[in-house]
């Protein structure tokens, strides 16, 4: 068609864009934590995007379209407006400008955009592009399991140039499932949406209608290139563990969720039956209650192997990930995984994805040398990055590891001398400071442009991400040698074994997956150190937290108290407290934020004789 | 009868293109709205057949737009118009009721056979 | 505003109500749980069927002299949450009119901030609490 009749509107259109974002820029540059100015500016490239792409003009079209992507990374957050990225919008801005007026004079062959083409790239894929958008929560149609042989089994296959495969695939399920019942989609509706997706998809649909009405009605939904039906497939069984063939359904992990906190009610009122059972010395109600017992701690077991899940499902769609990345940073390296059949809760799993993205982007971006340097270095020119997941005690760990350059400790204690994290007197940052200074919220953010070098994009999200899951993040990282990560996460969520323990009156939960030891807080023992209570434990020394004095809890404290010594990698915390009561599973549950609340718990649990729980994060304790 | 189409898009640039393919093609444009909240009000005087929507625009976006739409009218048919790498928000939309989508560039042909499959 | 089924309780000497829309259900005092650090009209929290839920004591909520654990426990959906409300006793559940309510008009020794309206019982006076002023404070969301 000829597009020059709009040229005109083009150019009007777009100049008016180009002025509103220059304001809506200086607007921003006065208050970088505006949040308004970045969407406008993003709405008017995203506009001139489109308009140029429709008129042709691919180097307007592909400015804006790299700066829209930094744009977005801008309004979610996952950078933040400094100067030097205004400044960056700001030439970006006028690329844009000169771009636009050159390419309707007729002039776009004389334009040259790739130099802020490639600074705005920069910017936003040094930092972000490999990571994935979490999926957002979108209601999906339950996915039910197909009884074997129920329904006719559909594939599909969309043509090879078909835009936005997954919103094609979609929109065609949408369009079946008003015949019938769809089962079994494949694959699973949020791989439908992922970067991946080849346009093949099936199904097993069950409805009264022709196998004509059906190829019809996908047909009619567009870009269909093939439709296949097969009909009464049988289920093909596959061998699998003794015990004979397992047989798997797909469960909304909401169900499992509701089936879990029933369970938990169940082992509430069973600890409830055996307290009454022992009390009123009855031989057969003592008989039933042991029965009960076995059997919903039975149950238990089995709805907590149903929820567990091998770490294969989410690492393996890293290979590719690292491969892409090492190859678009021109970098070498032999990814390797291990443990890929350790199991965890499926709700742990899908949470830490993200983080794992971030680590290993991490690792081949900053950690990794380029070939040049390695081989300068006398090391391999090929970099290793290990993941691998191993049960260790109650956790599962898993570990990113690479043999890179190792965390610049300098300058990451410059950073956080100039921040006040550290004391000004510190000298240099152990393992543990480390992890801590980058935990630290918004710690890299600062970094982020001007540190290119720098370790540690992002760690503060993966702290985050892993605290609220009840683990921790260790870090190991030697100069030249490499730095490992450990994600140590515990294997379940819904249930925990914890220690009960008592301060004056009040009981608190402390999960045990944190709990290194328990000992006699030996009075002789306890020193000062800056003005704190710490105690000597095996040459070391280890600080003390009263959760009397944390709790501000009134009364006498007992003479004898016990120390629970907490641990979080290489840091250790004894927690005193007045008794301990004992070890026992308890169901954790959330609990309405209160103002004021102490930023101590991470849930509650309700006890035998039904009364409420404080559960203690030793996340924030240590 | 012709069918009638209300083009929203919050560029005149994309309204006029979109409005000449489908003039061109025999549909009778009766109505532009460069704003969700407009689409929404000028669906419920002109009623139209099909409604073209960008999804991103100023104020009340596209797919909030489809689901104002959807809520005056659970039949309404409405084609989605979306740029490359947006399929996150195109199947919002979907879930919202738009029937349909097509994407940024636009080629005469492919928005036209859209438009069919929504209308047909 | 307009008419409403409401449920009349008395705390300490006030006469108070809270619309039924907003009542989940009445329940006998229970022993809570205390929560350090969380704002003193906070009892605890409590176990409701398994559900843990936040219990605000209605006297100090309201700036009276704080009694015995005698009375009973009004379930309030809030904001999407649901808060226990103690009161010293639950008196009566009825229908007022429009005209029986009006906007205005102060009662000693409430804070008219949390004053939805106040109305009349009979030859009494009560006032409709605005629980959502009220629990601000107390639920950070």
């Amino acid at each position: 068609m000829d597009r020059s009749q709009y040229a005109e509107l083009f150019l009007a259109e777009s100049r008016e864009h180009l002025s509103t974002v220059n304001q809506l820029l200086l607007e921003w540059e006065r208050d970088p934590q505006a949040s308004e100015p970045v969407q406008g500016i993003f709405r008017a490239v995203h506009t001139i995007k489109g308009m140029a792409a429709t008129m042709g003009y691919g180097k307007v079209a592909d400015l804006a379209h790299r700066t829209e992507n930094l744009l977005d990374l801008l309004r979610r957050g996952d950078l933040s407006a400094t100067d030097e990225i205004l400044e960056l919008l700001f030439q970006s801005a006028d690329s844009l400008d000169r771009a636009v007026e050159a390419s309707v004079a007729g002039r776009e062959a004389d334009l040259d955009v790739s130099a802020v083409v490639r600074a705005v790239d920069q910017a936003a894929t040094a930092y972000e592009q490999m990571v994935p958008r979490p999926a957002k929560a979108r209601p999906s149609a339950p996915v039910v399991a197909a009884p074997p042989g129920v329904g006719r089994r559909v594939q599909v296959v969309l043509r090879q140039e078909t835009p936005l495969k997954g919103a094609r695939a979609i929109l065609i399920l949408r369009r079946v499932e008003a015949l019938g019942t769809l089962f079994a989609v494949e694959p699973a509706p949020v791989a439908l949406e992922a970067e991946g997706f080849d346009g093949r998809f099936a199904f097993r649909i069950e409805a009264a209608v022709s196998d004509e009405v059906i190829e019809r009605t996908i047909r009619e939904a567009g870009d269909v290139e093939r439709v296949e039906l097969v009909a009464e497939e049988a289920a093909a069984p596959r061998p699998e563990a003794a015990g004979g063939p397992a047989r798997h359904i797909r469960v909304d992990l909401r169900r499992l969720d509701a089936l879990m906190n029933r369970i938990g009610e169940l082992v509430t009122s069973r600890d409830r039956l055996a307290a009454l059972s022992t009390q009123r010395a009855d031989p057969e109600l003592e008989d039933l209650a042991v029965g009960i017992s076995r059997l919903s701690g039975e149950l238990q077991e089995e709805i907590i192997q149903a929820r567990m899940t091998p770490v294969w499902q989410v690492f393996d769609r890293f290979p590719r990930l690292v491969r892409d990345l090492a190859r678009r940073l021109g970098k070498q390296i032999a990814f390797r995984v291990a443990g890929k059949e350790i199991e965890l809760d499926r709700a742990i799993l899908e949470e830490i994805g993200d983080a794992l993205v971030h680590l290993l982007r991490n690792a081949v971006d900053h950690g990794i040398e380029s070939p040049d340097e390695r081989t300068a270095l006398g090391k391999p020119p090929e970099g290793v990055i290990e993941l691998s997941a191993a049960r260790e005690r109650a956790t599962v760990a898993i570990r990113v590891q690479d043999d890179g350059r190792g965390i610049d400790r300098e300058k990451v204690l410059a950073k956080a001398k100039a921040r006040g994290l550290v004391e000004p007197s510190t000298e240099t940052l152990t393992d543990d400071l480390l992890v801590r200074v980058l935990a630290r919220s918004g710690f890299t953010t600062a970094a982020r442009v001007s540190d290119v070098s720098g370790r540690g994009v992002g760690v503060d999200v993966v702290a985050d991400r892993v605290r609220a899951l009840g683990g921790a993040v260790e870090v190991q990282s030697r100069p030249g040698e490499g730095t490992t990560f450990t994600l140590r996460l515990p294997t379940t969520l819904a249930i925990v074994r914890a220690l009960i323990t008592r301060v004056g009156e009040e009981r608190y939960a402390l999960p045990i997956t944190h709990v290194a030891e328990t000992l006699d807080l030996d009075a002789a023992a306890v020193t000062q150190v800056d003005g704190r209570d710490a105690m000597t434990l095996r040459e070391a020394v280890v600080p003390l937290v009263h959760l009397r004095q944390l709790l501000e809890v009134s009364g006498e404290e007992p003479a004898r108290r016990p120390v629970i010594v907490l641990q979080i990698g290489e840091r250790r915390t004894g927690l005193v407290v007045d008794r301990l009561v004992g070890q026992q599973e308890i169901v954790v549950k959330t609990i309405t934020p209160l103002t004021g609340m102490l930023p101590i718990f991470s849930g509650a649990t309700i006890l035998s004789e039904g009364l409420p729980v404080l559960i203690l994060d030793a996340g924030a304790l240590v | 009868m012709s069918h009638t189409v209300l083009v929203c898009d919050d560029a005149i640039f994309m309204r006029t293109m979109i409005s000449d393919i489908l003039s061109e093609a025999g549909y009778e444009v009766v109505g532009e709205a460069e704003t969700g909240a407009q689409a929404v009000e000028l669906y419920r005087q002109l009623k139209p057949d099909l409604v073209t929507m960008d999804i991103v625009m100023p104020d009340v976006g596209g797919i909030d737009a489809v689901r104002e739409i959807v809520k005056i009218d659970p039949d309404a048919r409405v084609l989605m118009c979306s740029a490359m790498g947006q399929q996150a928000l195109v199947v919002e939309a979907i879930q919202a009721g738009a029937k349909d989508f097509v994407v940024k560039p636009f080629q005469p042909s492919r928005v036209l056979e859209a438009v069919q499959r929504v209308l047909g | 505003m307009a008419g409403a089924r409401i449920l009349v309780f008395r705390i300490a000497e006030l006469l108070c109500g809270a619309e039924v829309t907003a009542v989940r259900e009445i329940l006998p005092r229970q022993e809570a749980t205390r929560v350090p650090g969380a704002p003193g009209a906070v009892t605890g929290i409590i176990n409701v069927r398994g559900q843990l839920l936040p219990l605000v004591d209605g006297r100090r909520a309201l700036g009276q002299s704080p009694a015995a654990d005698r009375g009973s426990i009004v379930l309030l959906e809030v904001d999407g949450q649901t808060v226990g409300f103690t009161v010293d006793e639950v008196l009566d559940l009825f229908a007022v009119s429009a005209d029986d309510l009006s906007d205005s008009g102060d009662l000693p020794g409430v804070d008219p901030g949390v004053v939805r309206a106040v109305g009349r019982r009979g030859g009494e006076s009560f006032v409709l609490l605005d629980f959502d002023a009220l629990l601000d404070p107390i639920i950070s969301v």
